[in-house]
């Protein structure tokens, strides 16, 4: 028995297809019990009640911020092997979609019918904040921030820093561009004339500080605030993906 | 994204202090102040200020390098490279305009014993030269 948890819809044709999902589940005969988040019942407390009530296998569908919720919430509770996670990423172009995104709802259910059990890395950002997608600290106005990796420690101005689950960090500072040329190319193919500084490191201990605190996003929510500690934890969640399709990157995930 | 393919890229608006160890490439555009290390190539750019030892098994330098450097197999100084500080390489490329202060050892590849050779070792081999030079100019006289 799965335990379906559905992010509060945003659109009348979200909802629809909320609805279609769970006509599917019924006749695909994956039985189950479908609840919605609402601010009145968060998907965090679903998560509790999915565990009290002993369920096995959870399956979120949303976006990335209700998944992260929900996998958070599963770790926290110190259900990371015990419970699989199931994912039906509804929000286009978004960092998950690029996994579990469907062209129809059927492709969807059947990943879930048909489980291949993958072990996942997931970010924790200290006390207790994990999350299996990207945590982004996007700030306003380009600041300084110092960032300690292990043996090292990088001292920059940025305009956004993306920490991945596992531990890649990405650094980007947009400054105007400065080459005549390339300037001239960006405005005649209508392209922002901006120029990207990009840093990339992978650590296994990330420490970031900033001389004022940034909010640190993950999904489209505030998470937490500068300073951070992130970890790494590994193979810490068990997530249903395509059986047929499994990339290359999930593979290079497992066997890291 | 790929490990194989990602390594490690120090922007140019990055100051990076302590020592850099990566399986895959390493990119510098920014400063760093300490040891590099990569399993594989290491391409200091144009803008790069390194202060500390390199150790690659490709070793690119577009940038002010001051320290040791150790290329395995090869290592290359572009026209607006610099290095101060000793080299240690298999094959080396140094391009017109560029600038390096410090010595270099290559490996005796074909075994002629140059590197190992003594100031009295290297005279009496150009003796021994010599001599047989002589030796020709005698045969083509008789």
């Amino acid at each position: 028995m799965y335990y379906y948890i559905f992010e509060s819809p945003k659109s009348p044709g979200e909802r629809a297809l909320f609805e279609r999902i769970q006509q599917i589940a019924r006749e695909f005969g994956i039985f189950g019990e479908f609840v919605q988040a609402s601010p009145a019942r968060s998907a965090q407390e679903l998560v509790e009640i999915a565990v009290m009530k002993n369920y096995s296998t959870i399956v979120a569908i949303g976006g990335d911020t209700h998944v992260n919720k929900v996998a958070s919430k599963i770790i926290n509770l110190g259900m990371g092997s015990n419970i699989v996670l199931g994912i039906i990423s509804t929000e286009e172009d978004s960092f998950l979609a690029e996994r579990w995104w469907f062209k129809k709802p059927e492709e969807a259910m059947e990943t879930i019918k048909f489980r291949k059990l993958t072990k996942f890395d997931i970010g924790l950002i200290e006390p207790n904040h994990y999350f299996l997608t990207n945590a982004s600290i996007i700030c306003k106005k380009p600041s300084r921030v110092v960032l300690e990796v292990d043996r090292w420690q990088a001292e920059a101005v940025v305009d956004r820093v993306d920490v991945s689950s596992n531990l890649y960090i990405l650094m980007e500072r947009y400054a105007r561009e400065s080459s005549i040329v390339k300037s001239t190319f960006n405005w005649l193919m209508g392209r922002e004339n901006i120029r990207y500084d990009q840093s990339l490191f992978k650590g296994k201990v990330v420490r970031i500080t900033s001389s004022d605190p940034l909010p640190v996003y993950v999904g489209k929510e505030v998470m937490t605030h500068t300073p951070i500690n992130v970890y790494r934890k590994l193979n810490a969640v068990n997530i249903i993906t395509k059986r047929d399709k499994v990339s290359d990157e999930i593979k290079n995930e497992v066997e890291e | 994204m790929k490990q194989q393919e990602v390594g490690t890229i120090v922007g140019s608006s990055v100051h990076l202090t302590g020592s850099i160890k990566d399986s895959s490439d390493i990119v510098i555009f920014g400063s760093v102040d300490g040891e590099i290390s990569s399993d594989q190539k290491i391409v200091i750019e144009e803008s790069a200020r390194v202060k500390g030892p390199v150790t690659g098994r490709e070793v690119m330098v577009s940038g002010i390098v001051t320290g040791t450097i150790t290329a395995k197999d090869r290592l290359e100084l572009s026209p607006t490279g610099m290095i101060k500080g000793n080299i240690d390489t298999n094959t080396l490329l140094i391009h017109s305009g560029a600038s390096f202060i410090g010595k270099c050892n290559m490996p005796d590849k074909k075994g002629d014993g140059l590197q190992d050779l003594s100031k009295e070792d290297f005279e009496t081999e150009i003796d021994s030269e010599e001599k047989l030079e002589e030796g020709e100019e005698d045969k083509k006289e008789d």
